[in-house]
Protein backbone atom coordinates (compact mmCIF):
# COMPACT_ATOMS: atom_id res chain seq x y z
CA UNK A 1 0.00 0.00 0.00
CA UNK A 2 2.79 2.33 1.14
CA UNK A 3 6.16 1.78 -0.40
CA UNK A 4 9.32 4.01 0.25
CA UNK A 5 12.56 3.24 -2.19
CA UNK A 6 15.25 5.24 -1.11
CA UNK A 7 13.39 8.31 -0.45
CA UNK A 8 15.08 11.72 0.58
CA UNK A 9 12.52 13.96 2.69
CA UNK A 10 12.46 17.69 3.50
CA UNK A 11 10.26 20.72 3.51
CA UNK A 12 12.68 22.65 1.60
CA UNK A 13 15.78 21.88 -0.11
CA UNK A 14 17.30 20.44 2.80
CA UNK A 15 16.44 16.77 4.00
CA UNK A 16 14.90 16.11 6.94
CA UNK A 17 14.96 12.11 6.20
CA UNK A 18 17.26 10.44 3.81
CA UNK A 19 17.58 7.25 2.18
CA UNK A 20 13.92 6.02 3.85
CA UNK A 21 12.88 2.27 2.33
CA UNK A 22 10.18 0.20 3.93
CA UNK A 23 6.72 -1.27 2.79
CA UNK A 24 3.49 -1.63 4.47
CA UNK A 25 1.19 -3.88 3.44
CA UNK A 26 -2.47 -3.92 4.77
CA UNK A 27 -3.83 -4.92 8.04
CA UNK A 28 -0.50 -4.12 9.44
CA UNK A 29 -0.30 -2.46 12.95
CA UNK A 30 2.87 -0.53 12.48
CA UNK A 31 4.66 1.54 15.49
CA UNK A 32 7.29 4.36 14.50
CA UNK A 33 9.57 4.93 17.61
CA UNK A 34 12.47 7.83 18.05
CA UNK A 35 13.08 11.08 19.44
CA UNK A 36 11.36 14.27 19.58
CA UNK A 37 12.84 15.49 16.31
CA UNK A 38 14.02 12.36 14.72
CA UNK A 39 11.68 12.65 11.71
CA UNK A 40 8.54 10.63 12.89
CA UNK A 41 6.09 13.40 12.60
CA UNK A 42 8.06 14.00 9.04
CA UNK A 43 7.55 10.60 7.94
CA UNK A 44 3.93 9.95 8.66
CA UNK A 45 2.79 13.96 7.26
CA UNK A 46 5.13 12.94 4.34
CA UNK A 47 2.11 9.50 3.71
CA UNK A 48 -0.72 12.50 3.63
CA UNK A 49 1.58 14.30 0.58
CA UNK A 50 2.61 17.32 2.89
CA UNK A 51 6.24 16.96 2.07
CA UNK A 52 8.01 17.95 -0.52
CA UNK A 53 9.87 14.26 -1.69
CA UNK A 54 13.55 15.05 -3.01
CA UNK A 55 14.80 11.98 -3.88
CA UNK A 56 13.97 8.14 -4.65
CA UNK A 57 10.39 6.48 -5.37
CA UNK A 58 7.48 7.15 -3.21
CA UNK A 59 3.92 5.40 -3.41
CA UNK A 60 0.71 5.67 -1.80
CA UNK A 61 -2.02 3.39 -3.12
CA UNK A 62 -0.28 3.14 -6.47
CA UNK A 63 -0.02 7.22 -6.63
CA UNK A 64 3.88 8.63 -7.11
CA UNK A 65 4.25 11.43 -4.85
CA UNK A 66 6.63 13.48 -6.68
CA UNK A 67 4.45 13.92 -9.26
CA UNK A 68 0.82 13.96 -7.85
CA UNK A 69 -1.76 16.32 -8.40
CA UNK A 70 -4.00 18.05 -6.39
CA UNK A 71 -6.90 16.12 -7.15
CA UNK A 72 -5.56 12.72 -6.47
CA UNK A 73 -3.97 14.29 -3.59
CA UNK A 74 -7.52 14.65 -2.15
CA UNK A 75 -8.72 11.55 -3.61
CA UNK A 76 -5.61 10.14 -1.73
CA UNK A 77 -6.10 11.97 1.86
CA UNK A 78 -9.65 11.05 2.26
CA UNK A 79 -8.60 7.26 1.83
CA UNK A 80 -5.83 7.87 5.26
CA UNK A 81 -7.67 8.97 8.80
CA UNK A 82 -5.30 11.37 10.65
CA UNK A 83 -5.10 11.40 14.10
CA UNK A 84 -3.01 14.49 15.83
CA UNK A 85 -1.85 14.22 19.21
CA UNK A 86 -4.14 17.62 19.98
CA UNK A 87 -6.93 15.72 18.90
CA UNK A 88 -8.14 19.02 16.42
CA UNK A 89 -11.43 18.40 16.63
CA UNK A 90 -13.83 21.60 16.42
CA UNK A 91 -14.12 22.83 19.91
CA UNK A 92 -17.49 24.82 19.57
CA UNK A 93 -19.39 21.91 17.64
CA UNK A 94 -21.14 18.89 18.88
CA UNK A 95 -19.02 15.28 19.38
CA UNK A 96 -21.64 13.96 15.90
CA UNK A 97 -21.00 17.28 13.84
CA UNK A 98 -16.83 16.69 14.59
CA UNK A 99 -17.32 12.87 13.66
CA UNK A 100 -19.06 13.82 10.19
CA UNK A 101 -16.63 16.33 8.83
CA UNK A 102 -14.83 13.00 7.94
CA UNK A 103 -17.74 11.97 5.74
CA UNK A 104 -16.97 15.41 4.11
CA UNK A 105 -15.81 14.04 1.01
CA UNK A 106 -18.89 12.34 0.39
CA UNK A 107 -21.59 14.94 1.19
CA UNK A 108 -22.32 17.45 -1.11
CA UNK A 109 -21.28 21.76 -0.49
CA UNK A 110 -25.02 22.85 -0.20
CA UNK A 111 -25.84 19.56 2.27
CA UNK A 112 -22.26 20.52 3.67
CA UNK A 113 -22.84 24.31 4.14
CA UNK A 114 -26.65 23.54 5.79
CA UNK A 115 -25.42 20.61 7.97
CA UNK A 116 -27.99 18.50 6.28
CA UNK A 117 -27.29 14.83 6.77
CA UNK A 118 -29.09 12.10 5.62
CA UNK A 119 -30.25 9.18 8.32
CA UNK A 120 -27.84 6.41 6.21
CA UNK A 121 -24.86 8.91 7.45
CA UNK A 122 -26.25 9.57 10.88
CA UNK A 123 -26.34 6.03 11.43
CA UNK A 124 -22.74 5.30 9.95
CA UNK A 125 -21.49 8.07 12.30
CA UNK A 126 -23.37 6.08 15.39
CA UNK A 127 -21.35 2.81 14.33
CA UNK A 128 -18.05 4.81 14.34
CA UNK A 129 -19.00 6.49 17.62
CA UNK A 130 -19.99 2.99 18.91
CA UNK A 131 -16.52 1.39 17.98
CA UNK A 132 -15.08 4.01 20.15
CA UNK A 133 -17.50 3.94 22.83
CA UNK A 134 -18.53 7.51 22.80
CA UNK A 135 -22.27 7.12 21.27
CA UNK A 136 -23.63 8.54 24.92
CA UNK A 137 -22.00 11.31 24.34
CA UNK A 138 -23.04 12.35 20.46
CA UNK A 139 -24.92 15.44 21.39
CA UNK A 140 -22.50 17.05 24.16
CA UNK A 141 -19.78 19.96 23.00
CA UNK A 142 -16.21 18.70 22.38
CA UNK A 143 -15.11 21.48 25.10
CA UNK A 144 -17.21 19.71 27.72
CA UNK A 145 -14.70 16.36 27.18
CA UNK A 146 -11.88 14.70 28.82
CA UNK A 147 -8.76 14.24 26.60
CA UNK A 148 -9.08 10.79 26.31
CA UNK A 149 -12.19 11.40 25.14
CA UNK A 150 -11.50 13.58 23.01
CA UNK A 151 -9.18 11.43 21.40
CA UNK A 152 -11.87 9.02 20.99
CA UNK A 153 -13.99 11.44 19.45
CA UNK A 154 -11.01 12.46 16.48
CA UNK A 155 -10.55 8.31 15.76
CA UNK A 156 -14.29 8.09 15.03
CA UNK A 157 -13.96 11.36 13.02
CA UNK A 158 -11.08 9.38 10.89
CA UNK A 159 -13.17 6.40 11.21
CA UNK A 160 -15.70 7.79 9.45
CA UNK A 161 -13.68 8.16 6.54
CA UNK A 162 -13.64 4.78 5.77
CA UNK A 163 -10.03 5.01 5.40
CA UNK A 164 -7.34 2.16 4.65
CA UNK A 165 -4.77 3.20 6.31
CA UNK A 166 -4.94 5.38 10.10
CA UNK A 167 -2.13 7.89 10.86
CA UNK A 168 -1.61 8.38 14.13
CA UNK A 169 1.06 11.26 15.09
CA UNK A 170 1.35 10.58 19.01
CA UNK A 171 -2.26 9.77 19.49
CA UNK A 172 -1.69 8.98 23.56
CA UNK A 173 0.98 11.17 24.58
CA UNK A 174 -1.08 13.80 25.98
CA UNK A 175 -2.99 11.25 28.09
CA UNK A 176 -3.13 9.60 31.49
CA UNK A 177 -2.29 6.04 31.43
CA UNK A 178 -5.55 4.57 31.46
CA UNK A 179 -7.27 7.24 28.76
CA UNK A 180 -3.55 5.85 26.92
CA UNK A 181 -4.81 2.66 27.09
CA UNK A 182 -8.27 2.78 26.53
CA UNK A 183 -7.31 4.90 23.37
CA UNK A 184 -5.33 2.20 21.93
CA UNK A 185 -7.28 -0.41 22.54
CA UNK A 186 -9.81 1.55 20.30
CA UNK A 187 -6.83 1.79 17.69
CA UNK A 188 -6.16 -2.18 17.85
CA UNK A 189 -10.02 -2.85 17.84
CA UNK A 190 -10.15 -0.83 14.35
CA UNK A 191 -7.25 -2.64 13.07
CA UNK A 192 -8.78 -6.25 14.01
CA UNK A 193 -12.56 -5.32 13.02
CA UNK A 194 -11.80 -3.24 9.82
CA UNK A 195 -8.68 -4.18 8.62
CA UNK A 196 -7.19 -0.75 8.20
CA UNK A 197 -3.49 -0.16 8.42
CA UNK A 198 -2.64 1.91 11.63
CA UNK A 199 0.73 3.92 11.45
CA UNK A 200 1.24 5.29 15.15
CA UNK A 201 4.41 7.61 16.19
CA UNK A 202 4.54 6.03 19.89
CA UNK A 203 6.74 7.82 22.38
CA UNK A 204 5.86 4.34 25.15
CA UNK A 205 7.68 1.69 24.26
CA UNK A 206 5.68 -0.32 26.22
CA UNK A 207 2.68 0.50 23.95
CA UNK A 208 4.83 -0.14 20.84
CA UNK A 209 5.73 -3.79 21.93
CA UNK A 210 2.34 -4.23 23.36
CA UNK A 211 0.44 -3.43 20.65
CA UNK A 212 2.29 -3.16 17.09
CA UNK A 213 2.68 -5.86 14.64
CA UNK A 214 6.08 -3.87 13.41
CA UNK A 215 8.17 -1.57 14.60
CA UNK A 216 9.94 1.28 13.06
CA UNK A 217 12.61 3.16 14.98
CA UNK A 218 13.87 6.20 13.45
CA UNK A 219 17.24 7.71 14.53
CA UNK A 220 18.82 11.02 13.16
CA UNK A 221 16.82 11.32 9.99
CA UNK A 222 17.04 7.38 8.85
CA UNK A 223 15.78 4.21 9.65
CA UNK A 224 17.56 2.40 12.59
CA UNK A 225 15.75 -0.63 12.85
CA UNK A 226 12.74 -2.26 11.26
CA UNK A 227 11.06 -6.10 12.80
CA UNK A 228 8.72 -7.03 15.02
CA UNK A 229 8.49 -6.21 18.17
CA UNK A 230 10.18 -9.26 20.06
CA UNK A 231 13.32 -8.59 17.90
CA UNK A 232 13.98 -5.10 19.38
CA UNK A 233 17.04 -5.24 21.60
CA UNK A 234 18.67 -2.83 23.84
CA UNK A 235 21.05 -2.33 21.84
CA UNK A 236 18.58 -0.91 19.18
CA UNK A 237 17.31 1.51 21.47
CA UNK A 238 20.89 2.90 22.14
CA UNK A 239 21.21 3.47 18.60
CA UNK A 240 17.30 5.25 18.64
CA UNK A 241 17.60 7.04 21.86
CA UNK A 242 21.17 7.74 21.79
CA UNK A 243 21.79 9.23 18.31
CA UNK A 244 22.87 12.92 18.16
CA UNK A 245 22.49 13.36 21.61
CA UNK A 246 26.10 15.86 22.93
CA UNK A 247 27.64 13.94 25.18
CA UNK A 248 27.25 15.74 28.63
CA UNK A 249 23.09 14.58 27.95
CA UNK A 250 24.30 10.85 27.39
CA UNK A 251 23.98 10.07 31.09
CA UNK A 252 20.32 11.79 31.33
CA UNK A 253 19.15 10.50 28.32
CA UNK A 254 20.23 6.65 28.95
CA UNK A 255 18.51 7.21 32.74
CA UNK A 256 15.28 8.69 30.51
CA UNK A 257 15.09 5.51 28.61
CA UNK A 258 14.80 3.54 31.89
CA UNK A 259 11.96 5.65 32.90
CA UNK A 260 10.06 5.61 29.58
CA UNK A 261 10.21 1.51 29.36
CA UNK A 262 7.94 0.98 31.35
CA UNK A 263 4.97 4.22 32.89
CA UNK A 264 7.22 6.45 35.14
CA UNK A 265 6.85 6.20 38.80
CA UNK A 266 3.67 7.70 40.79
CA UNK A 267 5.55 10.66 42.27
CA UNK A 268 6.43 11.35 38.70
CA UNK A 269 3.59 11.15 37.33
CA UNK A 270 2.11 14.73 36.88
CA UNK A 271 5.65 15.94 34.97
CA UNK A 272 5.97 12.69 32.61
CA UNK A 273 2.08 12.78 31.35
CA UNK A 274 2.20 16.05 29.98
CA UNK A 275 5.53 16.12 29.29
CA UNK A 276 6.36 13.24 27.33
CA UNK A 277 9.39 14.64 25.35
CA UNK A 278 11.07 14.14 28.78
CA UNK A 279 13.53 11.47 26.71
CA UNK A 280 15.05 14.54 25.03
CA UNK A 281 15.75 16.58 27.56
CA UNK B 1 7.82 58.12 28.04
CA UNK B 2 10.17 61.67 27.09
CA UNK B 3 9.16 60.77 23.45
CA UNK B 4 5.43 60.29 24.45
CA UNK B 5 5.49 63.59 26.25
CA UNK B 6 7.19 65.68 23.54
CA UNK B 7 4.68 64.49 20.83
CA UNK B 8 1.53 65.31 23.23
CA UNK B 9 2.81 68.86 23.92
CA UNK B 10 4.00 69.38 19.97
CA UNK B 11 0.43 68.27 19.14
CA UNK B 12 -1.26 70.48 21.74
CA UNK B 13 0.31 73.32 20.88
CA UNK B 14 -0.25 72.60 16.84
CA UNK B 15 -3.75 72.40 16.74
CA UNK B 16 -4.15 75.81 19.47
CA UNK B 17 -5.88 73.67 22.03
CA UNK B 18 -6.02 76.38 24.93
CA UNK B 19 -7.64 75.82 28.44
CA UNK B 20 -8.49 79.90 28.84
CA UNK B 21 -10.65 79.55 25.72
CA UNK B 22 -12.87 77.06 26.80
CA UNK B 23 -13.31 78.73 30.58
CA UNK B 24 -13.80 82.36 28.54
CA UNK B 25 -16.00 80.89 25.82
CA UNK B 26 -17.94 78.66 28.83
CA UNK B 27 -20.76 81.73 29.04
CA UNK B 28 -20.96 81.50 24.93
CA UNK B 29 -21.98 77.72 25.41
CA UNK B 30 -24.55 77.94 28.51
CA UNK B 31 -26.13 81.18 26.42
CA UNK B 32 -26.37 78.94 23.22
CA UNK B 33 -27.79 76.50 25.05
CA UNK B 34 -30.13 78.45 26.84
CA UNK B 35 -31.20 79.92 23.91
CA UNK B 36 -32.71 83.39 23.37
CA UNK B 37 -35.86 83.04 25.86
CA UNK B 38 -37.86 85.42 23.85
CA UNK B 39 -37.59 83.09 20.89
CA UNK B 40 -39.86 80.25 21.32
CA UNK B 41 -38.28 76.93 21.15
CA UNK B 42 -34.72 78.05 20.70
CA UNK B 43 -33.29 76.72 24.42
CA UNK B 44 -32.28 73.06 23.88
CA UNK B 45 -34.14 72.34 27.26
CA UNK B 46 -37.08 71.46 27.73
CA UNK B 47 -37.51 69.48 24.64
CA UNK B 48 -40.49 69.84 22.15
CA UNK B 49 -42.67 67.00 22.61
CA UNK B 50 -44.97 68.14 20.14
CA UNK B 51 -46.55 64.29 18.82
CA UNK B 52 -46.36 64.82 15.61
CA UNK B 53 -43.40 65.74 15.07
CA UNK B 54 -41.85 62.92 17.80
CA UNK B 55 -43.80 60.77 15.06
CA UNK B 56 -42.31 61.87 12.23
CA UNK B 57 -38.36 61.62 14.09
CA UNK B 58 -39.60 57.69 15.06
CA UNK B 59 -40.34 56.76 11.43
CA UNK B 60 -37.06 58.99 10.13
CA UNK B 61 -35.21 56.85 12.99
CA UNK B 62 -36.93 53.74 11.61
CA UNK B 63 -35.50 54.45 8.43
CA UNK B 64 -32.15 54.81 9.56
CA UNK B 65 -32.46 51.95 11.59
CA UNK B 66 -33.70 49.92 8.05
CA UNK B 67 -30.74 52.21 5.95
CA UNK B 68 -27.96 49.96 8.55
CA UNK B 69 -29.81 46.81 8.18
CA UNK B 70 -29.51 47.39 4.55
CA UNK B 71 -25.94 48.25 4.69
CA UNK B 72 -25.09 46.05 6.95
CA UNK B 73 -26.07 42.75 4.95
CA UNK B 74 -24.11 44.42 1.95
CA UNK B 75 -21.10 44.80 4.26
CA UNK B 76 -21.10 41.75 5.31
CA UNK B 77 -21.67 40.50 1.94
CA UNK B 78 -18.14 42.19 0.26
CA UNK B 79 -16.64 41.76 4.10
CA UNK B 80 -16.53 38.06 4.71
CA UNK B 81 -15.24 37.15 1.54
CA UNK B 82 -12.66 39.79 1.46
CA UNK B 83 -11.69 39.11 4.77
CA UNK B 84 -10.89 35.38 3.80
CA UNK B 85 -8.20 36.14 1.13
CA UNK B 86 -7.12 39.04 3.68
CA UNK B 87 -5.97 36.04 6.02
CA UNK B 88 -3.24 35.00 5.82
CA UNK B 89 -3.34 31.39 7.35
CA UNK B 90 -6.89 30.84 5.39
CA UNK B 91 -5.02 31.79 2.38
CA UNK B 92 -2.74 28.72 2.69
CA UNK B 93 -5.66 26.30 3.00
CA UNK B 94 -6.56 27.81 -0.46
CA UNK B 95 -3.36 28.03 -1.99
CA UNK B 96 -1.00 25.40 -0.24
CA UNK B 97 2.42 25.25 -1.17
CA UNK B 98 5.77 26.26 -0.39
CA UNK B 99 6.74 27.36 -3.77
CA UNK B 100 7.37 30.90 -5.00
CA UNK B 101 4.83 30.45 -7.20
CA UNK B 102 2.55 29.30 -4.43
CA UNK B 103 4.25 32.49 -2.08
CA UNK B 104 3.76 35.04 -4.10
CA UNK B 105 0.52 34.79 -5.20
CA UNK B 106 -0.64 34.45 -1.66
CA UNK B 107 1.33 37.48 -1.31
CA UNK B 108 0.02 39.28 -3.90
CA UNK B 109 -3.72 38.47 -3.36
CA UNK B 110 -3.44 39.30 0.76
CA UNK B 111 -1.67 42.54 -0.52
CA UNK B 112 -4.42 43.56 -2.98
CA UNK B 113 -7.26 42.35 -0.65
CA UNK B 114 -5.80 44.46 2.09
CA UNK B 115 -5.54 47.53 0.19
CA UNK B 116 -9.22 47.38 -1.27
CA UNK B 117 -10.21 46.87 3.09
CA UNK B 118 -8.19 49.78 3.89
CA UNK B 119 -9.30 52.41 0.96
CA UNK B 120 -12.95 51.35 1.72
CA UNK B 121 -11.89 51.94 5.26
CA UNK B 122 -9.95 54.75 5.43
CA UNK B 123 -11.92 56.89 3.62
CA UNK B 124 -15.21 58.17 5.64
CA UNK B 125 -18.95 57.48 5.48
CA UNK B 126 -19.50 61.44 5.04
CA UNK B 127 -17.50 61.24 2.30
CA UNK B 128 -18.34 58.19 0.67
CA UNK B 129 -22.41 59.11 0.88
CA UNK B 130 -21.17 62.58 -0.71
CA UNK B 131 -19.63 60.22 -4.07
CA UNK B 132 -22.94 58.31 -3.92
CA UNK B 133 -25.17 61.15 -3.52
CA UNK B 134 -23.90 62.26 -6.87
CA UNK B 135 -24.09 59.39 -8.66
CA UNK B 136 -27.43 57.78 -7.23
CA UNK B 137 -28.96 61.41 -6.12
CA UNK B 138 -30.22 62.56 -2.63
CA UNK B 139 -32.16 59.91 -0.42
CA UNK B 140 -31.57 56.72 1.90
CA UNK B 141 -29.45 55.23 -0.84
CA UNK B 142 -26.88 56.88 -1.37
CA UNK B 143 -26.12 56.59 2.13
CA UNK B 144 -26.99 52.38 2.46
CA UNK B 145 -24.23 52.42 -0.18
CA UNK B 146 -21.85 55.03 2.29
CA UNK B 147 -22.18 52.42 4.94
CA UNK B 148 -22.33 49.51 2.58
CA UNK B 149 -18.48 50.31 1.70
CA UNK B 150 -17.08 51.80 4.37
CA UNK B 151 -18.31 49.22 7.18
CA UNK B 152 -17.19 46.13 4.32
CA UNK B 153 -13.75 47.77 4.64
CA UNK B 154 -13.67 47.98 8.78
CA UNK B 155 -15.12 44.14 8.71
CA UNK B 156 -12.71 42.80 6.48
CA UNK B 157 -9.95 43.88 8.79
CA UNK B 158 -11.78 42.73 12.21
CA UNK B 159 -13.05 39.48 11.12
CA UNK B 160 -9.86 39.07 9.45
CA UNK B 161 -7.70 39.16 12.86
CA UNK B 162 -10.35 37.18 13.99
CA UNK B 163 -9.68 34.38 11.20
CA UNK B 164 -5.78 34.71 12.06
CA UNK B 165 -6.52 33.66 15.38
CA UNK B 166 -7.92 30.85 15.20
CA UNK B 167 -6.62 27.02 16.58
CA UNK B 168 -4.83 25.75 13.08
CA UNK B 169 -5.66 22.16 14.51
CA UNK B 170 -9.19 21.56 12.55
CA UNK B 171 -8.01 23.16 9.58
CA UNK B 172 -5.13 20.63 9.55
CA UNK B 173 -7.56 17.65 10.35
CA UNK B 174 -9.97 18.74 7.87
CA UNK B 175 -7.05 18.82 5.34
CA UNK B 176 -5.90 15.78 5.75
CA UNK B 177 -9.87 14.43 5.14
CA UNK B 178 -8.98 15.68 1.67
CA UNK B 179 -12.27 17.95 2.23
CA UNK B 180 -12.10 21.29 -0.13
CA UNK B 181 -11.69 24.55 0.25
CA UNK B 182 -15.47 25.59 0.86
CA UNK B 183 -16.63 22.67 3.58
CA UNK B 184 -12.95 23.65 5.42
CA UNK B 185 -14.32 26.82 5.92
CA UNK B 186 -17.66 25.87 6.77
CA UNK B 187 -16.45 23.14 9.31
CA UNK B 188 -13.33 24.27 10.56
CA UNK B 189 -13.02 28.35 10.58
CA UNK B 190 -16.55 29.31 11.16
CA UNK B 191 -17.67 27.09 13.79
CA UNK B 192 -14.38 29.11 15.54
CA UNK B 193 -14.76 32.13 13.93
CA UNK B 194 -18.74 32.54 15.26
CA UNK B 195 -18.55 34.27 18.21
CA UNK B 196 -16.38 36.72 16.92
CA UNK B 197 -18.60 37.52 13.94
CA UNK B 198 -21.37 38.00 15.80
CA UNK B 199 -19.85 40.06 17.94
CA UNK B 200 -18.11 42.47 15.70
CA UNK B 201 -20.94 42.66 13.23
CA UNK B 202 -23.63 43.08 15.90
CA UNK B 203 -21.11 46.11 17.00
CA UNK B 204 -20.55 47.40 13.54
CA UNK B 205 -24.53 47.54 13.40
CA UNK B 206 -24.64 49.56 16.14
CA UNK B 207 -22.29 52.10 14.89
CA UNK B 208 -23.96 51.72 10.95
CA UNK B 209 -27.14 53.01 13.16
CA UNK B 210 -24.75 55.79 14.76
CA UNK B 211 -23.34 56.54 11.79
CA UNK B 212 -26.80 56.64 9.48
CA UNK B 213 -28.49 58.90 11.37
CA UNK B 214 -25.42 61.73 10.56
CA UNK B 215 -25.40 60.95 7.22
CA UNK B 216 -28.51 63.11 6.68
CA UNK B 217 -26.05 66.00 7.18
CA UNK B 218 -25.38 66.18 3.29
CA UNK B 219 -29.03 64.38 2.05
CA UNK B 220 -28.21 60.87 2.49
CA UNK B 221 -31.34 59.94 4.18
CA UNK B 222 -32.35 59.14 7.76
CA UNK B 223 -32.98 61.31 10.77
CA UNK B 224 -29.81 63.43 10.30
CA UNK B 225 -31.75 65.21 7.48
CA UNK B 226 -34.05 66.43 10.20
CA UNK B 227 -31.45 66.66 12.91
CA UNK B 228 -29.06 68.86 10.48
CA UNK B 229 -32.31 71.34 9.31
CA UNK B 230 -33.40 71.86 13.33
CA UNK B 231 -29.09 72.65 14.05
CA UNK B 232 -29.28 75.06 11.37
CA UNK B 233 -32.89 76.78 12.00
CA UNK B 234 -32.06 77.01 15.64
CA UNK B 235 -35.01 74.96 16.25
CA UNK B 236 -32.51 73.69 19.74
CA UNK B 237 -35.59 72.04 21.45
CA UNK B 238 -36.20 69.75 18.15
CA UNK B 239 -32.63 69.02 18.41
CA UNK B 240 -32.53 67.94 21.93
CA UNK B 241 -35.85 65.59 20.77
CA UNK B 242 -34.39 64.12 18.05
CA UNK B 243 -31.00 63.48 20.41
CA UNK B 244 -33.01 61.49 22.60
CA UNK B 245 -33.82 59.30 19.83
CA UNK B 246 -31.34 58.47 18.81
CA UNK B 247 -29.44 58.10 22.12
CA UNK B 248 -32.41 55.54 23.15
CA UNK B 249 -32.86 53.55 20.20
CA UNK B 250 -28.88 52.96 20.34
CA UNK B 251 -28.97 51.96 24.00
CA UNK B 252 -31.75 49.38 22.87
CA UNK B 253 -30.09 48.44 20.01
CA UNK B 254 -26.73 47.71 22.71
CA UNK B 255 -29.02 45.60 25.03
CA UNK B 256 -30.12 43.71 22.19
CA UNK B 257 -26.69 43.01 20.74
CA UNK B 258 -25.87 41.73 24.54
CA UNK B 259 -29.15 39.19 24.36
CA UNK B 260 -28.04 37.77 20.93
CA UNK B 261 -24.12 37.54 21.88
CA UNK B 262 -24.56 35.89 24.78
CA UNK B 263 -26.38 33.50 22.47
CA UNK B 264 -23.15 32.65 20.68
CA UNK B 265 -20.46 31.95 22.73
Amino acid sequence: MISFDAVNLGYSEVPILENISFHVGKGEFLGIIGLSGAGKSTLLMSIIGNIRVLKGRYQVFGHDLSFINKRDLRELRSRIGFIFQGYNLVNRLSVLHNVMSGMLKDISLGRALIKFYTKQEVDKAYEYMEVVGIEHLAMKRCDELSGGQRQRVAIARALAQEPNVLLADEPVAALDPKSAAQVMDVLRRVNETYGVTVISNLHHLDFAREYCSRIIGVAAGSIAFDGLPGELQNCHLDTIYENNVPAAEEKKTTNSIQTIRGFPEKSHQEQEVYDPMVIAA
Amino acid sequence: MLLLSIIYLVSWFNTEMSVPSLIDGWDHMRSYIVGNPEIKGSSFFPPSFIVSDIRLYAKAMFETIEMAVVALFLSIAVGFPLSLVASRNILKILIPGRGWIARGLRRSIYSSAMLVANVFRSINEIVWALLFVSAVGLGPMAGILALGVHTSGVLCKLLAEGNEAIDPGPVEALTATGASFPKIIVYAVLPQTMPHFVSMVLYRFESDVRSASILGFVGAGGIGFYLFDKVRAFENADVTTIIFIIVVTVWLIDRLSAVIRKKFI
